[in-house]
């Protein structure tokens, strides 16, 4: 798995590429933890992610309820088709903010 | 005659991937569709994460056994490990489309398999499901 961490304005973008389980996910646990401290916004994007599991969906919820509580916002963005049925079958789909894109991801309010 | 796969890995996150890559074309060659395997591929690595978590502990030196097997109406899997037994209070005690981060894979491996069993036996804890394939006309 590889994280690269981007600025966009005053938002950070991560970009996850390659599996995402049980061995890698408190790789980007740390990661997405980090950032979030740095960011009143942040944007992941999953479009380069080939396998998410459930310790990864725990990992973004985490995340989530971590931006809840700092007041800041988490979004998704670019789950392929892979990616979306995970989300399904762990139906958490509807619990985060998922945009088709980036652009539409950084201008959510 | 039909396909077997079996492994005895040891209980690493490293070998997952492994499997995940033994496992999706099997349920191909069986005859289940890219969606379906993603699927099957998915709840087999969520049984055996558990293993790893649950019953060794995040261990990584435990000895699991895999066997998927392909029989006349879908698809056999087995695991057995020697680590703790599963407590069956909390399989799927989760509730669903709740934001608690605990507890997704067994409904995942629930939701995936048509039937699903725990069992302890003098060998080990053992895993058990099936899936049937419904062919349509």
């Amino acid at each position: 798995m590889k994280i690269l961490i981007r600025d966009a304005g005053a938002a950070k973008v991560v970009d996850v590429e390659g599996d995402v389980d049980l061995g890698t996910s408190p790789d980007l646990r740390r990661t997405l933890f980090e950032t979030l401290l740095h960011a009143p916004k942040m944007a992941l994007n999953l479009a380069a992610i080939r396998y998410i599991d459930s310790s990864g969906i725990a990992t973004l919820l985490e995340v989530l309820k971590d931006s809840q509580r700092r007041n800041k916002q988490f979004v998704l963005f670019g789950l392929s088709p892979a990616v979306q049925q995970v989300f399904h079958l762990t139906h958490v789909i509807r619990i985060f903010q998922v945009f088709q894109t980036e652009e539409e991801a950084l201008g959510s309010a | 005659m039909s396909l077997e796969i079996r492994f005895v890995m040891l209980s690493d996150p490293r070998y997952l991937p492994v499997v995940r890559g033994a496992i999706g074309p099997l349920a191909a060659a069986i005859g289940w569709d890219e969606s379906d395997c993603r699927a099957i591929t998915l709840a087999l690595d969520e049984a055996l994460a558990n293993i790893i978590r649950h019953a060794y502990h995040n261990r990584t030196d435990g000895r699991i056994e895999l066997e998927c097997r392909e029989v006349a109406d879908g698809l056999e899997i087995s695991l057995l490990d020697r680590g703790e037994p599963p407590d069956r209070s909390k399989i799927c005690a989760r509730a669903v489309a709740c934001d608690q981060p605990g507890g997704l894979g067994t409904h995942i491996i629930k939701d995936v398999m048509d039937t699903v069993s725990y069992q302890a036996t003098p060998e080990g804890n053992r895993f058990a499901a099936t899936k049937r394939l419904r062919k349509t006309i």
